[in-house]
């Protein structure tokens, strides 16, 4: 059993050991048997201590490797714990090779073991480099032991469906088994999660910039749109009978409803304007209509209350921003988040309507995300860069990591609703990328399907990616957050 | 018995008590124990019976320098004592010792009283010879043993000792007063080890003396003496010799710091490159040619080869024939000197960093445009102008497919495409933002569109304005006929139609948003129309227009009016109806005009690839010339917020600039180029045609020839 492939070339490391880096390349070529070690002959065959003469010869390391780290493995997850003793692993590992050994020590340990890929952090960060080379780049110092926590690979997401529309997706959001997006042809529709169309919920007279789902009851479910011709509209889906019946028509914005949000108990929600207008709304329907203020325009309202549901007015205007709200959501029940093409992410209260404190970027925001996991904001902005913000952090520097590597605008970022550590993000360039924050210099994966731009994504409870773009179309990935989870 | 005097005795091991070590036989002691010996010899003399000493331990030989120094200065006890302590430190080892007493270097006296007189190397005791003899024995001994005469005592054994015939012999040349070692001449002619002659290196360490630089008191006298005959005239210096020979000094004038001075202009020769590897009678193979090599060095040009000669090898130097070329070079070098050019170039030093400009790095400058954001794709033909809405999310343009379009900024959708039926000239969005209205010049006739895009409140209330019209009583002469348009063209925006009669070329709406100014080509005949939509009432300001008007524009504060013709711009008074200023250009032929939102300055972009900026308060020149782009400027335009201004230019780039005014009169405006943007694909030799930027962000938006419209954000 062998811990790491035999390499072909013996590749020199600088830095990789005093005074073994070219006595492993000698030994190497001349094809000697047993590269001579400084230190450590006994950690680098295995498991230092009273076990060690057991699997001496079961995961020794080629006698061509060259120069040896000493690393020391360590997991959260107890299935796939290892023995907390240092190891000393080829210099030019790769992430696949560390993973064969693990594997292989897992196997000794258990006769049951299955294959598992594994992925490895050193830091805090994901290895993608040769271990050397990433601990050249790092800083790490190699002649110490270096800590590599290991984790399950996470699966590449898996392409599930392609759901074609008549226009561009504006926004999409997705329960466990419905999926409801808004369109640029004036229309809201709903699909269920194979792709199959339910219904298409048509009324607003302009463009539907975003939607929500209210609540799912057995029969019937609430849901939103907001639409560029300044109103909300508060819909019942009767399932049985897949009919929609539009029920309030959420009038008080005087420009296009970019964003909606609604709150965690279901009975409020959000939206925020293109006229920097932040207004709360409540969810619940009633027989009741609000009365209009405005008089002069009662005419032509009226006329289109009896076509689109009773009228409400909005529970309370937060004004604050100086240019348009791009996206907005609740952090929790009382705390409203909003970004702004004014280069700000405002917090609000939501019971008194003030504001609670504002992150101030430099560039426009187009999309903000939270994560009650790790509770950090993600937001996603014209300068390419997807940012981390600890919305509670009042001072210091605000803005916990930059996650660059898109070459457009980010339109939308979501974080993972399971995972702590992921979110992915669409962006101009159309392409969508997954992001571990862990590893902030490249993404986990980049999905490259859609064609033109990407407008949204969502990220579904029960793992499934979608994004919708200007090419018309909706891609579902089914993404299992670990190999383990699937068996579950 | 006779001893040794016990006076004399003692004394002898008292002075030499440092130097006389037990059975020291050579090396240190020798000098000692000659003197000894020498001294006993003359005890000896006196008292002759003796026993015969076991032989004499001592080569005396071997220690003829030692003894003849000690000779030297035997005489005074004080200086053998000296010269004891001198001889022991110098030639003592110890190694050489013949140790037979151990007792070291102590008085020997202490062991008069015991029967042994030291102790052995294994630490046995050394007995006293026994001596039991008395006076009597004593003296028959000195009369019957003829060596008694020659037997002396060893005072470390205390053994008798015979002298042998060497030492004997030595005995009596010293006695003699000669020297001890019989092959030393005394007399042979001495080398003077030191030279009479003053060196430069002393060889001596002795320090100078006082008087060595103390001026010595009798020269002084004798010198004052000297100078006091000379003063007094006793003493006639002495006369200068006849018949010395004077010369012209030639160069005596001559100022040696001068530029022409004497040897300043000296260039040396240069120097005749090293010999290297190729040039030696046995170069190393590398520098051997191949045969092919040879062939190709043949067959190239003498003055392209890279060697004149061909690197050859020899067995020995002595095989190397003569070189053949050798006067040929010699002469070459020759002519490379004599014809070198000795003359030096006078040249201003100046660094090439020190003309540049010093301005703020485009880093620190930021915000500004610089990287393209979106492409707003749709139009099938050029697209020859764009208009962005007052809030910053509606972006219009014009194009030659005949179509007005309207677009989301956000995304880049077309939301609306208003078909006009001809090449648009120029669109302009009111920048009033309570007001959603849209000029647009299409060919005849000026159309103001009504978006319908943004706040529902805001179109109707657009609409009502112009629908608040009533006809005047009585019907003015108007250069222009207002018509509301029909049904059909009313359902897509349309509202009114303003025809000129002429080709419109451009229109720009006042600030305020009622008054809009329109150019029609009409040369020589009234080419600028003002109009005011909310009346539908349009007059011509100027009876006759100086050339050809290239674009107007309204001052953003003052009741000014900008018109800009080929290679002026007036700048007029609206309330007084007068010329204000004229501002030359000095363009060929100016394209576009933009006013800064503070008023007091102008940009002119121009065909011949020029952007001048005029400050109006500084003068009616251009206050910077600036010449970025490399073919003609099509467009330029300020920010309302940001102190950026850009110009678009058929080469295909947008080049934006950092404009900073200063409320400061005194400080003049600070243009630096940040940026070029590129990404329009330069179309039927037409490139940008046009920029806007955006009204809130640093964000600009260029029109292309290709049909696209891009933003860079």
């Amino acid at each position: 059993m062998r811990a790491s492939a035999p390499r072909t070339r013996a590749r020199p490391q600088p830095g990789a050991g005093r005074g073994r880096a070219g006595g492993a390349g000698k030994a190497a070529a001349r094809g000697l048997s047993g590269a001579r070690r400084a230190r450590g002959t006994r950690a680098a065959r295995g498991p230092a201590g009273g076990s060690a003469g057991a699997r001496r010869d079961t995961c020794s390391v080629p006698a061509t490797a060259m120069a040896q780290l000493t690393a020391r493995f360590r997991t959260e997850n107890r299935r796939f714990a290892v023995e907390d003793v240092p190891f000393s692993v080829p210099a030019t590992s790769e992430t696949t090779d560390l993973s064969h050994l693990i594997n292989k020590l897992l196997a000794a340990a258990h006769e049951d073991h299955k294959y598992v890929e594994f992925d490895f952090l050193i830091n805090g960060q994901f290895l993608r480099l040769p271990l050397v080379t990433h601990m050249e780049m790092e800083n790490i110092s190699t002649e110490e032991v270096v800590e590599i926590e290991y984790v399950e690979k996470y699966m590449a997401p898996q392409p599930e469906e392609c759901i074609f529309h008549d226009d561009w997706i504006s926004s999409v959001q997705a329960t466990e088994e419905w999926i409801l997006t808004g369109c640029y042809d004036q229309t809201a529709r709903i699909w269920s999660v194979e792709g199959k169309s339910i219904t298409t919920i048509a009324g607003h007279t302009e463009v539907v910039k975003d939607v929500a789902w209210v609540k799912q009851d057995s029969l019937s479910c609430l849901l939103l749109s907001a639409s560029m011709d300044q109103t909300v509209l508060l819909w019942e889906w009767n399932m049985e009978k897949n009919k929609v019946k539009a029920l309030h028509c959420c009038r008080g914005h005087a420009g296009s409803v970019e964003s909606v949000a609604v709150d965690c108990t279901r009975t409020k929600f959000c939206s925020g304007s293109w006229d920097k207008m932040l207004k709360i709304w409540s969810a619940v329907p009633t027989d009741e209509e609000d009365e209009m203020e405005e008089a002069a325009n009662r005419p032509r309202k009226k006329q289109k209350t009896e076509q689109l549901g009773l009228t409400r007015t909005p529970l309370a205007t937060l004004s604050g921003h100086t240019e348009a709200i791009s996206s907005v959501l609740w952090t929790d029940a009382e705390e409203i988040c909003s970004a702004s093409w004014d280069h700000t992410i405002k917090l609000w209260d939501a019971d008194t309507g003030d504001l609670k404190s504002t992150l101030t970027g430099n560039k426009v925001f187009n999309s903000v995300s939270y994560s009650p996991l790790c509770r950090r904001l993600a937001s996603g902005s014209t300068d390419r860069h997807i940012r981390l913000w600890d919305p509670r952090s009042k001072d210091g520097s605000l803005v916990l990591l930059s996650l660059t590597s898109h070459t457009g605008w980010v339109t939308s970022v979501k974080w993972s609703p399971t995972h702590e550590h992921q979110l992915i993000s669409g962006s101009l360039d159309n392409i969508v990328k997954l992001w571990d924050t862990r590893s902030c210099k490249a993404p986990l994966y980049d999905l490259a399907a859609h064609e033109d731009k990407v407008l949204c994504v969502d990220w579904a409870e029960a793992g499934l990616l979608l994004s919708g773009g200007a090419d018309n179309k909706l891609y579902c990935y089914r993404y299992p957050a670990t190999a383990s989870d699937v068996g579950a | 018995m006779e001893q040794p005097s016990p006076s004399g005795g003692s004394e002898e091991l008292s002075e030499s008590e440092e130097s006389v070590y037990s059975g020291l036989e050579d090396s240190g002691s020798d000098s000692e124990s000659s003197g000894n010996e020498e001294e006993q010899e003359e005890e000896e003399e006196e008292e002759e019976d003796e026993e015969e000493a076991p032989g004499s331990p001592s080569t005396l030989q071997t220690q003829a320098q030692g003894k003849r120094k000690a000779l030297e200065d035997d005489s005074p006890l004080e200086g053998k004592q000296d010269l004891v302590v001198h001889d022991e430190y110098k030639e003592d080892s110890s190694d050489e010792e013949d140790i037979r007493n151990t007792v070291g270097n102590i008085p020997m006296e202490w062991y008069q009283d015991f029967p042994h007189i030291g102790y052995d190397l294994d630490g046995k005791k050394i007995y006293k010879p026994l001596r039991s003899k008395d006076e009597l024995d004593l003296f028959l001994e000195k009369m019957e043993n003829p060596e008694y005469w020659r037997t002396v005592q060893d005072p470390q054994t205390g053994a008798d000792v015979r002298l042998s015939e060497e030492q004997l012999a030595l005995v009596q040349r010293l006695q003699r007063g000669h020297f001890g070692d019989v092959a030393f001449d005394p007399y042979e002619p001495s080398v003077d080890f030191f030279t009479h002659e003053v060196r430069i290196h002393p060889v001596t360490n002795r320090p100078a003396d006082k008087r060595s630089f103390i001026p010595s008191l009798v020269e002084k006298e004798k010198v004052s003496k000297l100078v006091h005959a000379i003063k007094m005239g006793w003493i006639q210096p002495r006369k200068p010799r006849e018949g010395a020979p004077t010369f012209y000094d030639l160069w005596a004038h001559e100022d040696p710091n001068a530029v022409l001075g004497r040897h300043r202009m000296h260039v040396p020769a240069p120097k005749a490159p090293l010999p290297g590897h190729a040039e030696s009678y046995n170069p190393p193979p590398e520098f051997l040619l191949s045969p092919e090599e040879e062939l190709a060095w043949q067959q190239q040009d003498p003055s392209e080869r890279r060697l004149p000669f061909l690197p050859r090898r020899f067995p020995s130097l002595r095989a190397v024939p003569a070189y053949p070329r050798f006067i040929h070079e010699r002469f070459e070098r020759c002519l490379d000197l004599y014809l070198c050019p000795r003359q030096r170039k006078m040249r201003v030093n100046v660094d090439p960093e020190d003309l540049i400009p010093k301005l703020p790095r485009p880093r620190d400058l930021q915000p500004f445009p610089t990287t393209q954001a979106l492409i707003y794709r749709g139009h099938s033909s050029l697209v020859r102008t764009i208009s962005v809405s007052p809030s910053g999310q509606w972006l219009v343009s014009g194009s030659d497919d005949g179509t007005v379009r309207f677009w989301e900024v956000s995304s880049g959708r077309c939301l609306r495409t208003l078909p006009v039926g001809s090449v648009v000239k120029s669109v302009a969005w009111n920048p009033n933002p309570s007001i959603c209205l849209v000029a647009v010049a299409v060919d005849e006739q000026v159309l103001l569109v009504n978006a319908g895009l943004g706040d529902r409140l805001l179109v109707s209330g657009t609409d009502q304005l112009l629908e608040a019209w009533e006809a005047p009583q009585e019907e003015r002469p108007q250069p222009v006929r207002w018509e509301p348009a029909g049904a059909e063209e009313r359902a897509r925006g349309v509202r009114l139609r303003v025809q000129h009669g002429k080709s419109v070329m451009q229109v720009t709406w006042h600030g305020k948003g009622d008054y809009w100014a329109s150019v029609v080509r009409s040369p020589g005949g009234r080419q600028v129309l003002i109009h005011q939509s909310s009346r539908r009432w349009s007059q011509a300001p100027f009876r006759r227009s100086p050339g050809l008007v290239q674009c107007v524009r309204f001052h953003p504060l003052r009741p000014h009016f900008l018109v800009a013709s080929q290679r002026s711009v007036r700048i007029y008074n609206l309330l007084r109806q007068e010329l204000t200023k004229k501002l030359q250009s000095n363009c060929q032929w100016i394209s576009s005009m933009a006013v800064h939102p503070g008023g007091d300055n102008v940009i002119c972009g121009s065909y011949d690839s020029k952007l001048a900026w005029f400050d109006l308060d500084l003068s009616t020149r251009p206050y910077r010339l600036l010449r970025h782009h490399g073919r003609a400027v099509r467009s330029v335009a300020f920010h309302r917020r940001y102190p950026l201004f850009a110009s678009g230019s058929d080469d295909g780039s947008v080049i934006v600039c950092h404009g900073m005014v200063y409320n400061d009169l005194l400080q003049n405006a600070l243009l630096v180029p940040l940026k070029v943007l590129k990404g329009h694909a330069p179309t039927l030799d037409l490139g940008v045609l046009d920029v806007a930027f955006h009204p809130q962000q640093p964000w600009i938006f260029s029109a292309g020839a290709d049909g696209t419209v891009r933003l860079y954000t």
